[in-house]
């Protein structure tokens, strides 16, 4: 086995986190997720500083942990680099000794200087920690985990002990050096433009569970259910009621899809780069602006459809857009629209549909809207 | 004058010896005892913080009561030691260390307790996923770390202990050459109105004190840790 194998069932008082995950041998995947999702608590699983009640984590011909057959290998045997989140740089070592301290005797003096060197880091060699900037201590960290040539790089949230304006900075050295790596990168993150430029792949976790996970362009072009669809920063979302051969609707109108709709869509996600005022011949519900506002070289128009559902638009800064108050038309271009689910756990969902669900399907696959008792039910759900 | 000449000073020996052991037992003991209680959940932490904590409230002469019944020649503790020595632990040289270890132990637990749960955690994870042994991060992560706690410690501690008059009186009961340590003999002069001598003691002690505080304190200032590569 080539790549990373990692399935783990990890319980702590009431949270459960239970991943089952392959990732080839290369490359960043990007962990994205809520405050208390459990994605930095698998990237402690996967570094050795927690145990799980039950696991299995190999990485290329290494076992790493393997509860079955009683094997675990202690974070310090497991040959790993880790930048944590607010680096836990060694406060009493200066940079030098703090890039040196995981590599052996023979060598160290040598490899160290490599580092200072390819990180930018001269002259400040003898300097402590609390004499550095931001990006030099996210730097030194990076060093320190690099310099020992790690199997496999844990990244905990590399960006977020940073302001915004020395982020992009620090992301674009970021991006330059992970694209030199031969090894993989785990990052653990909840920045979506970090993710966007530095993942190939993204795993899209929510309390304790994988919701999605695919390479980038796949997951943020379509998240598969509503929870997801939030994380990946999707805002305009549309509830759907009912649902007939090849259209879903809702109160805010009758939408035509591609195919026909899965009896588990309950949510409807376009992105706002995709959606147009009207110029004929696309699929379009009426819409009153409600606000623009100018993003450099995109506006951004704030609207509201017929039951009061906000939407969100983007169009080039050249392109006039609706007054505030005024009413249009605002076209759904079919290929643009993203199906979503409920977002509750998918291999469940899959594996045992609740009857109540069920019926409420069979009603919709006949066509007439839903009751309002069904419809005060998938409210409160989504609520 | 003449009381300075003819002054003994093997109380005041004494009493840096039982310092010094009584400190560097404390210190090895401690350390275990500050991190569990800086890191466990167990329910039997309240009882044990409450336990080590005692002596601060305890007048000395109740310790001193118990610990004299405990150490001495009918005492649990005491026989074992009879058996083995020959001779009971009370008014002896190692009862009295005993018996400064249990007095002085919240002085050193308390600081190192504090140093522990202020330690950064993350820095000896980082340690540990550079690949070094349990040994090395004591050493280079977690000792650094909580060094102002331990020099707290060693310096409450050790100050205590040379100031303690009560229990030392109890258990040891001031013979001289054996278990006479300043404070006690302090205690001595001014009971034969020896004055000269216990101002000498008293003065030595006091400037002593003082010495130790403002050494460790500038150097714990100034300490940086050396570049090691």
């Amino acid at each position: 086995m080539n790549g990373i194998r990692i399935d783990l069932d990890f319980r702590r008082s009431d949270f459960h986190l239970v991943v089952d995950l392959t990732l080839p041998s290369d490359g960043v995947t990007a962990i994205l997720g809520p405050s208390g999702s459990g994605k930095s608590t698998l990237l402690r699983l996967v570094a050795g500083l927690e145990r799980p009640e039950r696991g299995l984590i190999q990485v290329g011909e290494q076992p790493w942990h393997d509860s079955a057959r009683g094997l675990w290998v202690p974070p310090q045997k497991r040959g790993q680099g880790m930048v944590f989140q607010d680096y836990a740089l060694f406060a009493n070592m200066t940079v030098a000794a703090n890039i040196g301290y995981g590599l052996p005797w023979r060598g160290r003096k040598r490899i160290v200087f490599e580092w200072i060197e390819r990180m930018d880091l001269n002259g400040l060699e003898t300097r402590f920690p609390h004499q550095l900037s931001g990006g030099q201590r996210q730097r030194v960290a990076l060093a320190r985990a690099l310099a020992r040539e790690p199997k496999l790089l844990l990244l905990d949230e590399p960006l977020s002990a940073v302001d915004t304006d020395l982020r992009q900075r620090l992301r674009d050295r970021l991006l330059a050096i992970v694209a030199t790596l031969e090894h993989p990168v785990i990052m653990v993150t909840h920045d979506l433009v970090e993710t966007r430029q530095l993942a190939d792949r993204i795993g899209v976790i929510v309390g304790g569970r994988m919701h999605r996970f695919g390479t980038t362009p796949e997951v943020f072009d379509d998240p598969g259910d509503l929870q997801s669809a939030r994380i990946l920063g999707w805002r305009n979302l549309l509830a759907v009621r009912w649902m007939q051969t090849g259209a879903v609707g809702g109160d805010w109108g009758r939408l035509a899809l591609e195919g026909d709709p899965s009896p588990e869509i309950a949510w409807l996600g376009v992105r706002p780069e995709h959606l147009r005022i009207a110029d004929g011949g696309v699929q379009g519900l009426d819409a009153r602006a409600v606000r623009v506002r100018e993003l450099g070289a995109i506006r951004e128009l704030q609207c509201r459809l017929i039951d009061g559902t906000p939407l969100y638009v983007h169009r080039p800064w050249n392109e006039p857009v609706p007054a505030p108050g005024e009413r249009f038309r605002l076209c759904f271009p079919v290929q643009h629209l993203r199906p979503l689910i409920e977002g509750a756990d998918r291999t469940r969902i899959a594996g045992h549909r609740p009857a109540a669900r069920q019926q409420e399907v069979e009603r919709f696959g006949s066509g007439p809207p839903a009751s309002r008792r069904q419809l005060g039910d998938r409210q409160a759900k989504s609520a | 004058m003449d009381a300075q000449e003819g002054l003994d000073l093997t109380p005041v020996w004494l009493s840096l010896e039982l310092a010094g052991v009584t400190v560097a037992l404390l210190v090895v003991l401690c350390i275990p005892l500050a991190r569990w209680l800086a890191r466990t959940r167990s329910p039997f932490k309240i009882p044990v913080e409450a336990v080590t904590a005692l002596p601060l409230v305890l007048p000395p002469t109740v310790l001193g009561f118990y610990l004299l019944i405990f150490l001495g020649a009918s005492g649990s503790a005491g026989e074992l030691w009879t058996r083995i020595a020959g001779h009971p632990l009370a008014f002896r040289f190692p009862g009295l260390v005993i018996a400064s270890c249990i007095y002085s132990l919240p002085f050193v637990v308390q600081p190192l307790q504090a140093a522990f749960e202020g330690l950064d955690r993350r820095a000896v994870e980082a340690s540990f996923t550079l690949g070094a042994s349990r040994t090395r991060t004591f050493l280079r992560v977690v000792l650094p770390g909580i060094r102002r706690g331990l020099i707290t410690a060693v310096v409450l501690g050790f100050a205590h202990t040379l100031g303690e008059f009560g229990v030392v009186l109890m258990v040891g009961g001031n013979i001289p050459g054996e278990t006479q340590v300043v404070a006690t003999a302090i205690y001595e002069y001014v009971y034969i109105l020896d004055y000269d001598s216990a101002g000498v003691l008293s003065a030595g002690l006091l400037a002593f004190s003082f010495l130790v505080l403002v050494l460790v304190y500038g150097a714990n200032r100034r300490w940086h840790a050396e570049l090691r590569l």
